[in-house]
């Protein structure tokens, strides 16, 4: 075929000239190859070429996309390498080497240049720089080790696994008392129980003589059937004790342990030499003191947070969620764990904080408006996302009251939320700064304000009230009455389904975020400004998925589903035409919040900005592939809501 | 016996006149590639053309651009890309944005010669372009003097295959054609070379490509599943 120009071959010049070994190439012979060049598109998860194959002429540029280059070993896959824009790959013929020793397959969707490289596997050998490059490369390639195993954990340096430090306390071994206190079966009521008393422990363990366990006595028991008068004190213990006892290994974890005492219903587990009950006694644990082993532990926590009467205490423990939230982070629990705990948390923050106040407001004599009201967290505390402490988003939702009482009672409620919010700051909850806060009168209204001002949102999307939708959407309530804000959810959904055209602006701002990538697949960094030359993961990256998830589970009329990742599930479960979008979009948001906890803690602050430039390239890689469903999310919100015709 | 004739007859008529690459090219046709077909093995031909207007009936062919598509490969070396003399000093507007100005050039080509450049390389291949039934009827509107008779490939527009890839439903809002601009931007391609015959070619290329991988998700696979309409 004659070419007349070319147009197209002279912009894969372009691309090539620029990447090794081509950048290295005579400009005419170049030019001549980047005619010859066939492009080729593979789907994501396709094989291009396999392990122990033999290769053909031709060598592979990545034009666009990822190839992972993996070793097949037995059943496991080790991934040696990942292959981006420029690289280029498949290289054995051109050393002559036998078989591809490595599987080469795309990761996601990918564009790539095979370069037929049977004229010049000649020429090149014999320039020394080419020859250079492709021995180097070559050599490289097999040195890089990554396992395909670690695939969800490549955000972290790889040393930090091995790190001891981090074990999940369920698993941690257990310290049993190393001294039990025994008693034989023939001893008074009476004289066991001042040997326990003595020794301050709820348990004595009755044995034989030879230290073996024949059964156990416990504070219940001395309740139970000794206080009633069952049994009188002078009796032998073998009248009260339980038998046979449950025992068990001294290795064990608190897991195990914990499992032990719910399926035998006992709040005492004895540990023996063996783990049977035919070898001395070596120690005994109790549940409570499982409990004392679990300080870190989230419902310890929460009971704690219930016991405490400062914002100091509160503040303290909320810090020592935050090392709970740290371990969780390097153990990989997954993520939607992580999140119902860290919202457990601070709803339990919250709602103690509230409690506390209005406490105060009662001590000070300022009396209650006789209405329920409740109290709503929103943005990220209300989609139970809230990993570290952001800012308080809140609002107040009181019942209506006759027009003469509106007064008194929006007083008292904003007062009691100005309490809230500055106790909540004091706790380490930075004050919102749009001041989307319950203690803005704006936001502090009775049920029929708020239907009415979301109904304005709702019939007037002027692009202000869509920037509020946003955040206000997405609220939940977390203290006083649930059934105002029940009620307010049910005013949405009808005023939405009268006014489908909100959708649309709801899905035309959702596509205003910012792209994370740049058309050269790098990452987009604020030009200017306090966090110039750094990557903002929540705009570019977070919200886009939000947004998307907001507006897809609005559409669908789910209601009191907030969390991103449970609404693109349950989406999943909705359209299984484009269930695997929506998983995929899930587990990106996984992906972005656990890095974004990570990156967080590391530094200090929110982790919303970082330096793109401090990541490893497998950091770079996990990023840039958790942004892939945003895009196509995109399309479907543009494609779905015909948003190319609404300018 | 009468039908065979009449049969004959009918296929002959438009065989009757026009130049040797049109007969060869009509001959093509006597076998029509089977539905069955498998993707991979259909060949296509993406191509573009740059015009005057938007008026098949009046304005011209200013340049055309094709590659080859086939076994989910675009291949370069197999591409076509010719810009066609001009002889008049009909300054367009579309020439303004195209920047091909009416002077002569060294390497234009005459409209014949183009079309039946064209015309070799597609042969009996399915045609794809974005609102290709557009570029199929300038190329028609030049022929037909020449030949006859216009192109008989069967076609593939890829701003419909855009829609039966993502179907729309919601809101409703007047439906209209989706620009290439809007698609590149939608399946992140690099809208390179926009504006030029060979670049919007291989762009289309590309564009087709990547929707072609999603309708293999939903059970695109010959084809015949190709060019049913939904």
């Amino acid at each position: 075929m004659i070419r007349m120009a070319n147009t197209i071959s002279t912009r894969i010049h372009d691309f090539l000239k620029d990447y090794p070994p081509f950048s290295l190439l005579d400009p005419h012979q170049l030019a001549e190859l980047s005619a010859s060049v066939t492009v080729q598109y593979c789907r994501p998860n396709e094989v291009i070429f396999r392990q122990g194959e033999k290769p053909e002429q031709r060598i592979f540029v990545v034009r666009e996309g990822a190839v992972q280059m993996v070793r097949q070993e037995d059943d496991r896959e080790i991934l040696v390498e990942q292959c981006d824009e420029g690289d280029v790959f498949g290289i054995r013929p051109l050393i002559n080497e036998d078989n591809y020793a490595l599987t080469a397959k795309a990761v996601e969707e990918t564009l790539l240049y095979v370069v037929s490289v049977e004229k010049y596997q000649e020429t090149w050998n014999a320039n020394p720089k080419i020859a250079y490059y492709l021995a180097s490369s070559f050599a490289e390639g097999l040195r890089r080790n990554y396992d395909t195993h670690f695939k969800n954990r490549l955000f972290l340096d790889q040393d930090r696994y091995i790190d001891g430090h981090f074990h999940l306390v369920e698993v941690q071994s257990l310290e049993y008392s190393k001294a039990p206190v025994t008693c034989s079966s023939r001893i008074p009521i009476q004289i066991a129980a001042g040997l326990m008393a003595r020794e301050e422990v709820s348990s004595i363990v009755v044995v034989d003589e030879k230290q073996h366990p024949i059964g156990i006595i416990t504070d219940k028991d001395l309740r139970r059937k000794v206080a009633t008068g069952l049994v009188p004190i002078h009796q032998p213990v073998e009248q009260i004790m339980a038998h046979p006892v449950v025992t068990s290994k001294k290795e064990m974890t608190v897991a195990d342990a914990q499992m032990d005492m719910v399926k035998h219903r006992i709040h005492h587990l004895v540990m023996t030499e063996d783990g049977t009950p035919d070898t001395p006694v070596v120690g005994v644990i109790s549940e409570h003191d499982l409990l004392v082993v679990q300080g870190n532990n989230p419902a310890v926590m929460i009971r704690e947070i219930r016991r405490s009467r400062k914002a100091a205490e509160l503040k303290n423990i909320r810090q020592q969620a935050e090392s709970l939230l740290q371990k969780y982070l390097y153990q990989e629990v997954s993520i939607s764990y992580i999140s119902s705990v860290m919202t457990e948390i601070n709803d339990a923050l919250i709602t103690q904080v509230i409690r506390l106040c209005e406490e105060t407001m009662e001590e000070e004599a300022v009396k209650p408006p006789g209405v329920p009201y409740c109290w709503l967290t929103l943005g990220s505390e209300g989609r139970e996302e809230q990993l570290l402490r952001t800012d308080q988003d809140s609002a107040l939702l009181f019942g209506d009251v006759p027009e003469e009482e509106y007064p008194a009672a929006k007083a008292y409620f904003l007062t009691l939320a100005g309490r809230v919010s500055t106790m909540l700051n004091e706790c380490g909850f930075d004050y919102c700064p749009g001041d989307m806060m319950a203690s803005n009168a704006k936001w502090c209204l009775s049920l029929s304000e708020w239907k009415e001002q979301f109904g304005k949102w709702i019939f007037e999307p002027v692009p202000e009230a869509i920037l509020h939708c946003e955040i206000f959407f997405d609220f939940r309530p977390v203290y006083g009455d649930t059934s105002l804000a029940a009620a307010l959810t049910d005013h949405i959904f009808e005023s939405v389904g009268r006014q489908t055209i909100f959708l649309s602006f709801l899905a035309k701002a959702a596509l205003q975020n910012p792209a994370p990538l740049t058309f050269f697949r790098g990452f987009v960094v604020e030009r200017s400004g306090e966090h110039k030359d750094e990557f903002d993961i929540k705009a570019r990256a977070m919200m886009p998925l939000a947004d998307a998830a907001r507006v897809l589970i609005l559409s669908a009329r789910v209601g009191r589903i907030n969390n991103t990742i449970k609404r693109f599930e349950k989406l999943a479960e909705l359209e299984p035409s484009n269930a695997e979008l929506f998983q995929q979009a899930a587990d990106s948001y996984g992906i972005l919040m656990r890095y974004r906890a990570l990156q967080g803690i590391r530094n200090h602050n929110s982790g919303r900005y970082f330096n793109p430039s401090e990541l490893s390239k497998m950091e770079r890689i996990n990023l840039r592939n958790s942004f892939q469903p945003i895009q196509e999310l995109q399309s479907l919100l543009n494609m779905r809501y015909q948003l190319a015709y609404m300018r | 016996m009468w039908f065979f004739r009449s049969n004959k007859k009918r296929n002959a008529e438009p065989e009757g006149d026009g130049p040797a690459f049109w007969k060869d090219y009509l001959r093509l046709f006597r076998t029509p590639l089977p539905a069955q077909t498998p993707i991979q093995e259909v060949p296509f031909v993406v191509f573009d053309t740059e015009t005057t207007g938007v008026d098949p009936a009046k304005d011209r062919i200013l340049s055309i651009g094709a590659v080859r598509v086939r076994n989910w490969q675009i291949d370069i070396s197999g591409s076509l890309e010719c810009t066609i003399a001009r002889h008049d000093s009909n300054t367009s507007p579309a020439v303004v944005i195209h920047g091909i100005l009416p002077k002569e050039r060294p390497n234009d080509l005459e409209e014949r010669e183009a079309l039946e450049k064209f015309v070799l390389m597609i042969g009996n291949s399915v045609l794809v372009g974005h609102h290709v039934g557009f570029d199929i009827a300038v190329i028609n509107q030049a022929l037909k003097p020449l030949t006859g008779s216009g192109l008989k490939n069967k076609r593939v527009d890829t701003g419909a295959l855009s829609k039966r890839v993502n179907p729309v439903s919601g809101p409703v809002y007047p439906a209209g054609p989706l620009s290439l601009d809007d698609l590149c931007k939608q399946y992140r391609i690099r809208p390179s070379d926009r504006h030029t015959a060979a670049g919007d070619a291989f762009i289309t290329a590309t564009l087709f490509l990547k929707l072609l991988s999603r309708l293999r998700n939903r059970g695109v696979h010959n084809l015949g599943d190709l060019l049913r309409r939904r």
